[in-house]
């Protein structure tokens, strides 16, 4: 009986035990913010990111009512330059990636001049804005088959994907960033969004690879109203679209 | 009523205007919308990104940096000043009564920067800073003249490489710490300035000087390189095809290590000479006294300064603790000195520890030290003119946005210049609120 006893105790002990653990602390993902790295991100974030993302990462910085486009919001996890599927978290590469190249056309500078370890604190920090991170994984990285030879051929493919799937709605027929669609297009945030025109500038928001263009198609923009054309879009025709849409950009 | 219907479209016009006159974002911060912070270590000192974006030109390269893809009430303006108390005791003050020590207290600027700057075209960049000047309201030991500070146009990435760039104007001289941005504001470096006693050289590099400046440095500015040629500033014009020229150089690297301790290492070489005129022709007035004439200055005589420096940022970039030591040392022809010999030769250098942290809190402390070597003559005490200087700060910025700063700052130092028997001591206490807008 004694024996029964000290077993019985012995389990609501190890039961209480059990509970006391935090639940989260095993389903935390292995991506999930590391607390010692975003605390020096934070005062990285404070010195270099607060004026256009605003103290709790919601974009609400001083700066951000001037600025076009407006800057991320972390809060809500959603994240346009990803290499991973349509809807789900960027890789912590991504993010560095975004964080080191910057974003040309818009206010988001290239910070590599502070420097890998700061880079990487930052954006610790940043995964510190939104839940998602703490129950999320990254998605997968798409896998980006080689390029075909670019050629008269393939472009006249893409010029007919580019119409065929529609592109030309909201990048026109030149690739202007004028398409019909354009007045009414809004990201998830309720900002007017306007698409890109591909015959501006000299570098691509994405990266100037022709892998960065075919990731865009293929990954889409979430957050705005680039859709993924994965599953729509064979590898095959998306370097198509890609070798087309150079041509538009050397014009 | 007609009058009225006139008067409409014309006030809306003003109100138009109006409006956008309030969005004109003067200065980098407001054009780029990044706060100050980001650039500067504590400001007005660069940080790494800082410095990358100066090199560049100030660009940030996202094809947003001419002036064409900016808003047409962009404004590139800026000012800068520091208002405040300052307490200055000075001994061995000489008066017809005898030397005596002199103390006093104002209420006052310690200058004015007025700062236009930004780019031209994509890759054309410019600067002009106007000191105008204080007159009564500076601290009142004795009225300030204007000064066109800096005027230069940049030239950048020439043959499509950084390490091309060039500035033609009035521009600072890259040297181990500017001093344009020091956080100090009772005292400059004094190694910049120094000269062996009764040398009649100019060179100070410290100064702005009118030249061409060439330039370059890698991707993220961790490699730096300046070759400035230059008119020597207060030299009398020689008879050359670059009258009183000067020759300035600096090689600066850095080495990113991300260490727990150590973040980074930074280190340079630098050097510099100067052709000073020691000869004039000169023309005498009716009833006046003699003037040199421009351009017949003559018989150019040398002076060289050259060093090293070393800073270890230590525990990390963003919040550093960054130790300085410089080492500077300079030689003059003995034409150029009073009664001298041979030639006459200094030592000097300075340590510095500035501790930044936070974005809103800086602690700085700076030891210099100049030392005659050889004063070029036999029989000249060798310690006429050294000098020691210690400074000590506290700088609390409490504002600090992409449009404004205003710091606290509190200042204390003491310079010793020794003399023949004297030692001079100049003590300098301050408290004042440096802002910018």
């Amino acid at each position: 009986m004694r024996l029964l006893l000290a077993a019985a105790l012995a389990l609501v002990s190890l039961g209480a035990f059990a509970q006391d653990q935090p639940p989260a602390a095993a389903a935390r993902p292995p991506t999930a913010p590391d607390p010692e790295r975003a605390l020096r991100g934070k005062a990285v974030f404070e010195r270099f990111c607060i004026s256009c993302h605003g103290q709790n990462g919601d974009s609400r910085g001083y700066s951000a009512q001037w600025l076009d486009p407006a800057p991320r919001d972390f809060t809500r996890g959603i994240f346009k330059w990803r290499s991973t599927p349509s809807g789900t978290l960027p890789t912590d590469a991504d993010l560095v990636r975004t964080v080191s190249r910057g974003l040309s056309h818009t206010n988001m500078p290239s910070w590599a001049p502070i420097g890998p370890r700061a880079v990487r604190d930052v954006v610790e920090y940043v995964k510190t804005f939104s839940p998602r991170w703490q129950t999320e994984s990254p998605g997968e990285p798409i896998k980006i088959p080689p390029e075909p030879p670019d050629g008269e051929a393939s472009r006249r493919r893409g010029a007919e994907l580019f119409t065929q799937m529609g592109c030309f709605n909201c990048h026109g027929e030149k690739g202007k960033g004028d398409g019909p669609a354009m007045p009414t297009l809004l990201d998830d945030w309720g900002h007017k969004i306007v698409p890109y025109d591909f015959t501006g500038g000299t570098t691509l928001k994405c990266g100037d690879k022709p892998e960065d263009i075919y990731r865009v198609f293929m990954t889409g923009l979430t957050g705005s109203p680039m859709p993924s054309y994965d599953g729509q879009l064979s590898p095959e025709d998306a370097w198509h679209l890609v070798h087309f849409l150079q041509t538009l950009r050397s014009q | 009523m007609r009058i009225g219907r006139e008067l409409i479209p014309c006030l809306l016009v003003l109100i138009w205007l109006a409006s956008g006159a309030a969005r004109a974002v003067p200065a980098f911060a407001r054009k780029t919308g990044i706060a100050c912070s980001a650039c500067h270590e504590v400001w007005p000192r660069l940080n790494e990104f800082g410095q990358a974006y100066r090199d560049r030109g100030y660009r940030l390269g996202r094809e947003r940096d001419a002036p064409i893809q900016q808003s047409q009430f962009f404004w590139p303006m800026a000012m800068r000043t520091t208002v405040g108390y300052q307490w200055l005791r000075q001994t061995l003050v000489q008066t017809d009564a005898g030397p005596t020590t002199t103390q006093t207290g104002t209420l006052g600027f310690s200058g004015l920067d007025v700062f236009v700057a930004g780019n031209l075209a994509e890759k054309v960049s410019f600067l002009v800073t106007l000191n105008p000047p204080l007159a009564s309201a500076g601290f009142l030991r004795a009225p300030q003249d204007g000064n066109l500070e800096s005027a230069f146009v940049g030239l950048h990435d020439l043959f499509g490489s950084s390490w091309a760039n060039l500035r033609v104007g009035k521009h600072a001289l890259d040297l181990p710490i500017d001093e344009h941005r020091t956080i100090t504001l009772t005292q400059g470096y004094n190694v910049y300035h120094f000269h062996l006693q009764n040398s009649a050289s100019t060179f100070e590099p410290g100064n702005n000087q009118v030249g061409v400046e060439w330039y370059g440095h890698s991707e993220l500015s961790r490699v730096r390189y300046s070759v400035s040629m230059l008119n020597t500033n207060g030299a009398p014009l020689s008879n050359n095809l670059l009258s009183a020229p000067a020759v300035w150089a600096h090689l600066q690297g850095t080495v990113w290590l991300e260490g727990d301790l150590l973040a980074a290492v930074k280190g340079g070489l630098f050097g510099g000479v100067s052709w000073n005129p020691t000869s004039t022709l000169s023309l005498t007035p009716s009833g006046g006294s003699p003037a040199p004439v421009v351009g017949t200055a003559a018989r150019l005589r040398t002076a060289r300064r050259y060093g090293a420096e070393a800073h270890l940022v230590l525990f990390s970039t963003v919040r550093p603790l960054t130790a300085t030591g410089v080492i500077y040392l300079g030689s003059e022809d003995r034409d150029l000195l009073q009664g001298a010999t041979r030639d006459a030769t200094f030592a000097g250098g300075l340590a510095e520890l500035v501790y930044t942290p936070s974005v809103r809190w800086s602690f700085i402390g700076r030891w210099e030290r100049i030392r005659t070597t050889d004063p070029g003559a036999d029989g000249v005490p060798l310690d006429v003119g050294n000098l020691t200087a210690v400074t000590a700060a506290v700088r609390h910025t409490f504002e600090l946005t992409s449009r404004t700063e205003v710091a606290v700052h509190a200042e204390l130092s003491r310079v010793q210049v020794q003399g023949a028997g004297n030692l001079p001591q100049t003590t300098t206490g301050l408290l004042g609120l440096d802002f910018a807008f």
